[in-house]
């Protein structure tokens, strides 16, 4: 009887969890079999080092891996800043609470490709920005705004698309905390910054910790904003990876970029859920 | 009062911040799909010196959006169907059986979410092309399908947990058949979850535009991979601000069905836990 | 970066070695009399030809072969890379999708095409002896043929820098740019006109550099370190742009008095009424590349025949005379008119072969590590 019942649950795993796991493992797989020389489309296969080598030997990669790993921390950090304060405000309904939600959700609407779209024709030098500053006198001449160096454009498109999805994390946890839970805290004399830091913060950290490492993940496997917005003298990881693999079918060399933006994926965001964990425990002691 | 009048300045706040971040960009898109195509918009006019909708009609007619919407548009539904299917058996176990191991299976569902897309897209390319598998529609579909599993799996296992068991057995004592069950018991719970899940996987998959662009290369296009196109190699403002409002305008739509959807079902899937 | 480089030509050859197993008898044209083909082609009914740009203004271009002949042409989207790496990849199967593939001159040496095309085209086409199937320095030894023809070079804008002030020497450059900063810019991603400049810039810092020797070696790589000084030294005068489009479209934005550019891209783009008719294009006397774009039927092509008398078509005088007009490109065929080009014919003497591969494709990987990474 067990044992069926052990046989059916696994039967009914197979088509969703068995498909995920074939799937994503073999493309895992791949990636890491493809950078050590395996797998090769032309030529010889065979297990080597020499994609490596060259690769980490160049400066493009480890310009890009440090470019995404700059995008990824700070639009995830910077989403969940501006997330807050307005989770906070929307926490309890009011008049107009609801149209407000909809409105901020409202980029989670646009797909990104769009979204680089429209910035790049507010921001361009003869966009909006710039025709309004003008005509404003404020300048006399458009300023270049576009590809800035500092990869800005690229930053606040990502904040500008993941904030409404930490806003929807956030609200869902902020919610959840009971007004009881509140009011005793208030009733012991806290102040509203250190309910906010000794009830709030710790309550919602897990929201928190998922909202970061998801868009965490998100920017730094960004392609689109990066090829619309930004700067042109680097490459995000993605960007290096579609053009390794593009410029005659470098899959081998493709595979050592994969390789590393998998490893900053997954170390970049356990050690943000974690650094964030450490400075939320630090906030409740103080 | 002083709360409420705190609140109504914030709205409008929030309102000025809204136009200058939605209304904006969009006015512009719609300004520049309708440059005509005799006199270009150059420095330094202000406005279109003459607009019209030619750019639609050059659009519609001589570039290659009616395959890309005729493409996104069965590939999705497709998609979504498919996703579906597969996911109901995994979301049934999660949602009826507890087991040993249950929450690791929980956390292995979201494996397609924390995998960067375009690492996906590139080596599922290659591994395509080491199998000799040439079909893009398929390889496209099958590689929506995973990539959109966990939605439909965490949405579906949340219906299937709601499903109430002394529902179950009273119509089972009651003799009633499987069938008459499913219908009178399960589907109640499970409507809201899976017409959710098909709007939002359908919404992902036109989208999406990693898997679409590697795998669909050179010939077989999608909406995005034509934006990209006019975004990119080939940058005509004006193209790429026709097809940015074609790929937005259903998406609007549709999740105004699914806002009505959620809010008559769990609020739990909303916030995304459970 | 050198050695991958090295490797993408191994890469190369062995694709070249490994041939296309083309188990089907090919039919052979140059047995059959251009009526039977035509009568062929027409059973056959249409032909999908796979050209990597400008797709939108080539369907409507096609629409008069349509009219003439009633087949039907049909062009995917796809870009150069994707559609060369189909290309190959189909090569193995009875049947491909493609019937004709239009690649850019220099793409020809990196196959044979003797294993991958039927031909040679110049004994098949009915005019064949008067067509061109050497560009870039490539020669296709009769199995693709040129139909496109163009030239890179500078467009700029006439509102905001008059055409005697424009520089057309090096030291007028280098006077130029550190008069007027940051109103110059290129690519050197996504198209070859940026990359085409930076040539210029290797082909008159360094004389000495022998450009139609495509070796890769450490002493060539580093002779062209006063090249890369010399755009370090000026990286506050230009702007690196994203694209051959985003330079156009920014000039036409008057972000820019000049950019780098293709003479075709530009004529096209001002077709579309997305650039303005007042920008113009000029080769400036120190030399940008020309080349073009060849075609040819890949073996396993569905409608040979067809793809045939479309060949003979775009390549035919009149054809190339409305490429001309329509997009202004240089006509491929010695009796087509070239007169709607956007630079006079005297200008043309400043065109220049592209740098030999795959050291041409070095020069841009070495100014990416030692100019755009530095700045």
């Amino acid at each position: 009887m067990r044992l069926r019942r052990a046989g059916l649950i696994l039967l009914l795993l197979l088509p969703g969890l068995g498909l995920i796991l074939v799937l994503i493992g073999s493309v895992i797989v791949m990636a890491f079999g493809q950078s050590v020389g395996y797998f090769a489309l032309t030529g010889e296969s065979g297990f080597s080092w020499e994609h490596w080598r060259e690769q980490l030997d160049g400066r493009l990669l480890w310009r890009s891996f440090q470019y995404s790993a700059y995008i990824a921390t700070t639009s995830s950090i910077l989403s969940v800043l501006l997330a807050y304060p307005i989770a906070m405000w929307l926490r309890r309904p009011f008049r107009g609470s609801l149209f407000a939600g909809a409105l901020l959700k409202a980029p989670l609407l646009v797909p990104g490709l769009v979204a680089a779209f429209l910035f790049i024709n507010v921001i361009s030098f003869h966009g909006f920005f710039n025709e309004l500053m003008v005509w404003l006198g404020i300048i006399d001449r458009p300023i270049r705004m576009q590809n800035d160096r500092n990869g800005y454009g690229v930053i606040f498109l990502q904040v500008w698309k993941n904030m409404p999805f930490a806003l929807l994390l956030l609200t869902g946890s902020v919610q959840a905390i009971s007004d009881d839970v509140l009011n005793a805290a208030r009733d012991m004399g806290a102040g509203s910054i250190a309910r906010f830091r000794k009830v709030i913060l710790p309550l919602t950290l897990p929201a928190m910790q998922a909202a970061l490492v998801i868009i965490f993940i998100g920017a730094a496997g960004d392609f689109s904003f990066q090829a619309v917005a930004g700067p042109t003298t680097v490459n995000s990881m993605a960007q290096l990876m579609v053009r390794l693999k593009g410029e005659f079918g470098g899959y081998h060399e493709a595979g050592v970029v994969a390789v590393l933006l998998m490893a900053l994926a997954l170390f970049g965001s356990v050690a943000l859920a974690g650094l964030t964990r450490v400075a939320v425990r630090a906030g409740m002691k103080v | 009062m002083r709360a409420s009048v705190i609140n109504r300045i914030l709205i409008v706040v929030l309102i000025g911040v809204c136009v200058l971040w939605l209304v904006i960009p969009f006015a512009m898109a719609i300004l520049w799909s309708i440059v005509d195509p005799s006199q270009a918009w150059s420095y330094p006019d202000l406005f279109p010196a003459k607009v019209s909708f030619q750019r639609w009609i050059d659009v519609w007619q001589t570039t290659a959006l009616r395959d890309a919407l005729v493409n996104s548009y069965t590939l999705a539904p497709s998609v979504a169907i498919t996703t579906l299917l597969l996911a109901t058996p995994t979301a049934y176990a999660i949602g009826r059986f507890e087991f040993p191991g249950k929450t690791a299976v929980q956390v292995l569902s979201l494996l397609p979410l924390v995998v960067p897309g375009f690492v996906i897209a590139v080596f599922m390319a290659s591994l395509l092309l080491n199998l000799g598998l040439y079909n893009r529609f398929a390889s496209i579909m099958l590689g929506h399908c995973v990539l959109f599993l966990p939605y439909a799996i965490r949405i579906l296992s949340v219906s299937f947990a709601l499903v109430r068991q002394d529902l179950i057995d009273a119509a089972r004592d009651l003799g009633a058949s499987p069938w008459a069950r499913f219908h009178a018991v399960y589907w109640p719970a499970l409507k809201p979850g899976v017409l959710a899940a098909l709007i939002i996987v359908f919404i992902q998959s036109i989208e999406e535009f990693a898997l679409a662009f590697i795998l669909g290369s050179p010939d077989f296009t999608t909406v995005p991979t034509i934006l990209y196109s006019f975004l990119g190699f080939n940058f005509v403002r004006s193209n790429a601000a026709v097809v940015s409002l074609i790929l937005v305008v259903p998406n609007v739509a549709l999740m105004l069905v699914l806002e009505r959807l959620l809010k008559s079902a769990n609020p739990a899937m909303v916030s995304g836990k459970g | 970066m050198r050695i991958r480089s090295l490797s993408l030509t191994a890469a190369a050859a062995a694709l070249c070695l490994s041939l296309p197993s083309v188990a089907n008898a090919q039919q052979n044209f140059s047995d059959m009399s251009w009526d039977e083909i035509v009568a062929q082609a027409q059973e056959e009914g249409e032909v999908v030809w796979y050209v990597w740009y400008f797709q939108p203004a080539y369907r409507e271009f096609v629409q008069p072969f349509t009219e003439a002949t009633g087949i039907e042409v049909i062009i995917p989207e796809g870009t150069h890379d994707g559609n060369f790496e189909k290309m190959l990849a189909e090569s193995g199967r009875d049947e491909g999708d493609i019937d004709v593939i239009a690649l850019g001159g220099s793409r020809h040496a990196l196959f044979d095409q003797s294993e991958y095309y039927h031909g040679p085209l110049s004994e098949i086409l009915p005019g064949g002896d008067q067509l061109t199937y050497e560009l870039e320095g490539v020669d296709t030894n009769g199995y693709g043929v040129a139909f496109w023809g163009n030239q890179t070079g500078l467009a700029y804008n006439p509102r905001l820098v008059d055409f005697e002030d424009l520089p057309q020497t090096l030291p007028e450059l280098e006077a130029w740019m550190a008069e007027n900063p940051q109103w110059f810019g290129f690519n050197y991603e996504n198209g070859g006109s940026g990359p085409s400049f930076v040539q210029s810039m290797v082909r008159n810092i360094m004389p000495d550099i022998d450009t139609t020797d495509g070796e890769v070696s450490e002493e060539r790589l580093a002779s062209l370190a006063p090249v890369w000084d010399w755009f370090l030294d000026r990286s506050d005068q230009f702007v690196i742009t994203a694209s051959n489009a985003d330079s156009l479209t920014r000039v036409n934005d008057g972000e820019f008095a000049v950019v780098a550019a293709w003479e075709d891209h530009l004529a096209s783009l001002q077709a579309q009424g997305e650039v303005g008719d007042h920008i113009a294009f000029y080769i400036p006397e120190w030399g940008h590349n020309g080349g073009g774009n060849l075609n040819g039927i890949p073996l396993n092509a569905q409608h040979p025949a067809a793809a045939l008398v479309f060949l003979d078509w775009l390549t035919s005088a009149d054809t190339q005379t409305a490429l001309n007009q329509r997009f202004g490109v240089a006509p491929m065929h010695p009796d087509a008119d070239d007169s709607a080009a956007l630079v006079p014919n005297e200008m043309r003497a400043y065109s220049r072969v592209w740098t030999a591969q795959p050291f041409g494709d070095e020069i841009r990987n070495q100014f990416i590590e030692n100019v755009a990474l530095e700045m």
